[in-house]
């Protein structure tokens, strides 16, 4: 035990029904914690080649040095394993109270195993694993299963369940808990084809760290500066404590980048029905935070069903309004919480399920897909509400859009993946490549495939860069990455590091847990980690071909008014990718160098992902 | 002088930091099961908060303590570990669930940080307030 850090991951043998500690190794604790533990396991431990549907898959749950301290915006867990959607390796992450009740459970993280011989539900007490019959649960959504954990072993758990799509192996499927998500990448479908349904995880220990008085004094100084932020008026972080993250809408399209009609258009007028202001003025019942967090950037909201019913949830947030609201040309604010509070229901990403619908409808309109039992109209409630369960059930055309956007757009041939918006088949996030030419790199050379979480898109909305220009770019991206990348090991906010100087991240790191890093070799860590995920995802047979956008964004320019004529150059793109591979010490197929490797001490995992 | 607090949990974020903040200082580690201020959710509606609340309460506990071992020092309504069987009777009666027994079946409450609460300190949205003219 260092501190902060139990120095043990509990290994849960699904096919065998049991769980046993595992001591961290020597060679692993470099990582630090949260994707950098996650993707070294899964780099020593699984083929990039399998089927990350086969058992050999693994889920690594892991938490960082700073979760359950009282560090404010540390609440999150980190999932790693091979994406189901991208055929990827996948890192995804979910705020809440999980992350907190692991490290409370006195372990740094879980790792899942094999596959349950039947359906299953795991609880997680303290480190001790009990399999349990999951038949009462099964085809129910994920809030039932969380309640039924909570009435079986007592509400001091935190749950995490999978919804019928992840039962369904929905390629998008997700993984809950109580309405945190993780939710790019189609890690449900993992737990799924595990047979488990779900996890009820309690721990009632203790968390300490190395150097109290030093961290305490780090976490005043870090609380205050948080503060500071929230009361500032044009902070972003300060928005998203009063208004949640939907509070950034009216800018997003006065820079006529709100991704609308499936991309067709970069504005869309009915916005200022469904931002985060509106929802606060007419949806509100009161703030929830995340563990430890004084932001509070979580609201819950209750509404109105399309069926007249009484409706509640937690958000939607900013990426929701985007996917199921302006992409779908959705302006019905009583809708879209609906429709968001049931992609939790039935357990999807909310991103990539509504890009493949907006896609789906644009198909339903040029006569390339049907689906008889729906009108197939952008905003319309029956066609929105109808997809969903039909994605979610795989009946009807739900079984092709399941399979996710680009997988479906191939499936229907001709010119139907010119205009899905995906990369790696993994849905867009709520911002324009055409408009903001960095985050078109980065949501090409995202390893998950169209990442928000790496993407320079404060700099460019905000308008601190010319977002039209592909200068400096590659620069800006590379560093971007390589930093988030870092923080993840802590599992850190994104938000956390928008009114954090980084300087703070190696101080946590020596109090929490007594690990001596300088912060140039704690950033290293973070490229440690995107290089090794690159090769990773080399192995599993990705190219240079799928670090790129879809056709739509280089001929299609975007319509409306403040982002009329905007595309993605083609000659430019493939240049600022050239410099991107250069600067990284990648050759021009992304494979990285020797020399880049051996600086980074990892060249022996060319040899072992690669062959 | 009053002892007590001002709670307003339509502001309550059920962020924890009072519970961490609590057991922090009693204990010298964050473990939110010891805390002393408890946050149940209650979605869709707002939590409840429940710690001792001292002068805002008739304080049926020290009745109910078939061994006295609850009393008023200073305004603060403590427990004497010495005296405490673990009975459990301050336990059931308590309106407020503040009182619970511990690992060694001890009653165990708020005692105000004698004074100077660690929990209301880390509320940051003003839910859990030191009610006006407390020390």
């Amino acid at each position: 035990m260092r501190g902060s850090m139990f120095d043990k991951i509990l290994r849960i043998d699904c096919s065998n029904k049991r769980g046993y500690s595992w001591d961290v190794p020597e060679t692993l604790k470099p990582y630090i914690g949260g994707i950098g533990y996650g993707t070294k396991i899964l780099c020593d431990e699984v083929d990039p080649k399998i089927n990350p549907l086969s058992e050999e898959n693994k889920i690594i749950l892991t938490t960082g040095p700073l979760t359950g301290t009282m560090a404010p915006m540390h609440p999150q867990a980190c999932i790693v394993t091979k994406s189901p959607l991208s055929n990827s390796i996948l890192d995804c992450y979910a705020g809440g109270f999980l992350g907190a009740a692991v490290k409370f459970s006195g372990i740094d993280g879980f790792i899942l195993e094999g596959k349950a011989p039947e359906w299953s539900v795991i609880l997680v007490d303290n480190g001790k694993v009990i399999f349990y019959d999951a038949s009462p649960v099964m085809g129910k959504s994920t809030s039932e299963t969380e309640t039924w954990m909570k009435q079986k072993f007592g509400n001091d758990v935190v749950t995490l369940s999978i919804g019928i799509a992840g039962e369904n192996l929905v390629a998008m499927a997700a993984i809950f808990s109580e309405t945190r998500t993780f939710g790019r990448g189609g890690s449900g479908a993992v737990l799924g084809s595990k047979r488990i349904k779900g996890m009820a995880i309690r721990g009632t220990g203790s968390v300490e760290v190395q150097d109290p008085k030093r961290f305490s004094s780090l976490v005043n100084d870090n609380m205050k500066l948080i503060q500071e932020s929230c009361s500032q008026e044009y902070s972003l972080v300060g928005m998203f404590s009063r208004f949640g993250t939907g509070a950034g809408m009216s800018l997003v399209q006065s820079r006529g980048a709100l991704a609308t009609r499936n991309h067709i258009y970069g504005s869309f007028s009915k916005a200022p029905n469904i931002d985060g202001q509106y929802y606060e003025k007419n949806f509100y019942t009161h703030w929830v935070a995340c563990y430890g967090c004084p932001v509070h950037c979580g609201r819950v909201h209750t509404y109105k069903n399309n069926d007249g019913t009484d409706g509640w949830g937690r958000g939607p947030e900013y990426e929701t309004m985007f996917s199921f609201g302006s992409d779908l040309e959705n302006s019905d604010p009583d809708l879209l919480a609906e429709v968001n509070h049931l992609t939790e229901e039935y357990g999807v990403d909310s991103l990539t399920a509504g890009v493949t619908i907006a896609w789906a409808i644009e198909m339903a309109e040029k006569g390339l897909l049907t689906e008889p039992s729906l009108p197939m109209e952008f905003g319309n409630a029956e066609t929105i509400l109808g997809l969903l369960k039909l994605l979610s059930e795989r009946k009807g055309v739900g079984d092709i859009l399941a399979l996710g956007p680009q997988k479906a757009a191939l499936k229907l041939g001709g010119e139907a993946i010119n205009s899905a918006m995906q990369i790696k088949n993994s849905g867009f996030a709520a911002w324009m490549p055409r408009r903001m030419k960095g985050v078109a790199l980065a949501f090409a050379t995202s390893h998950r495939g169209a990442c928000h979480k790496r993407a320079p898109i404060g700099a460019e909305i905000v308008g601190h860069v010319d977002m039209s220009s592909y200068e400096g770019k590659a620069a800006m991206v590379k560093e971007i990455q390589d930093t988030v990348d870092s923080i993840f090991t802590l599992v850190s906010c994104r938000f956390h590091e928008f009114i954090t100087p980084h300087p703070i991240y190696t101080e946590f790191l020596q109090a929490s847990c007594g690990m001596n890093l300088e912060l140039s070799k704690f950033l290293q860590v973070g490229e440690r980690i995107w290089n090794l995920q690159k090769l990773f995802n080399l192995g599993a047979g990705l190219t240079r071909e799928d670090d790129t956008l879809p056709e739509r964004c280089f001929t299609e320019p975007v319509l409306g008014e403040t982002s009329e004529g905007s595309t993605v150059d083609r000659d430019s793109f493939n240049t600022m990718l050239d410099e991107y591979y250069t600067l990284r010490g990648w050759n021009k197929a992304g494979v990285p160098g020797e020399a880049k490797l051996k600086e980074l001490g990892i060249e022996e995992y060319a040899d072992k992902l690669l062959n | 002088m009053a002892v007590g607090f001002t709670i307003d949990v339509e502001k309550c974020t059920e962020c924890l930091r009072c519970s961490g903040a609590c057991s922090l200082i009693k204990t010298g580690k964050v473990q939110i099961s010891v805390s002393h201020v408890v946050i149940e959710k209650r979605w869709p509606k707002t939590p409840e908060i429940w710690v001792c609340r001292f002068d805002d309460c008739d304080k049926p506990c020290i009745e109910a303590c078939p061994t006295e071992a609850i009393s008023i020092k200073d305004g603060i309504v403590v427990i004497d570990p010495e005296l405490c069987t673990g009975c459990n009777s301050c336990v059931e009666v308590c309106p407020y669930r503040a009182i619970y027994l511990n690992n060694n079946s001890i009653a165990v409450k708020c005692d105000f940080c004698g004074g100077d609460p660690a929990c209301v300190k880390e509320c940051v949205t003003g839910a859990l307030k030191l009610k006006e003219g407390s020390r």
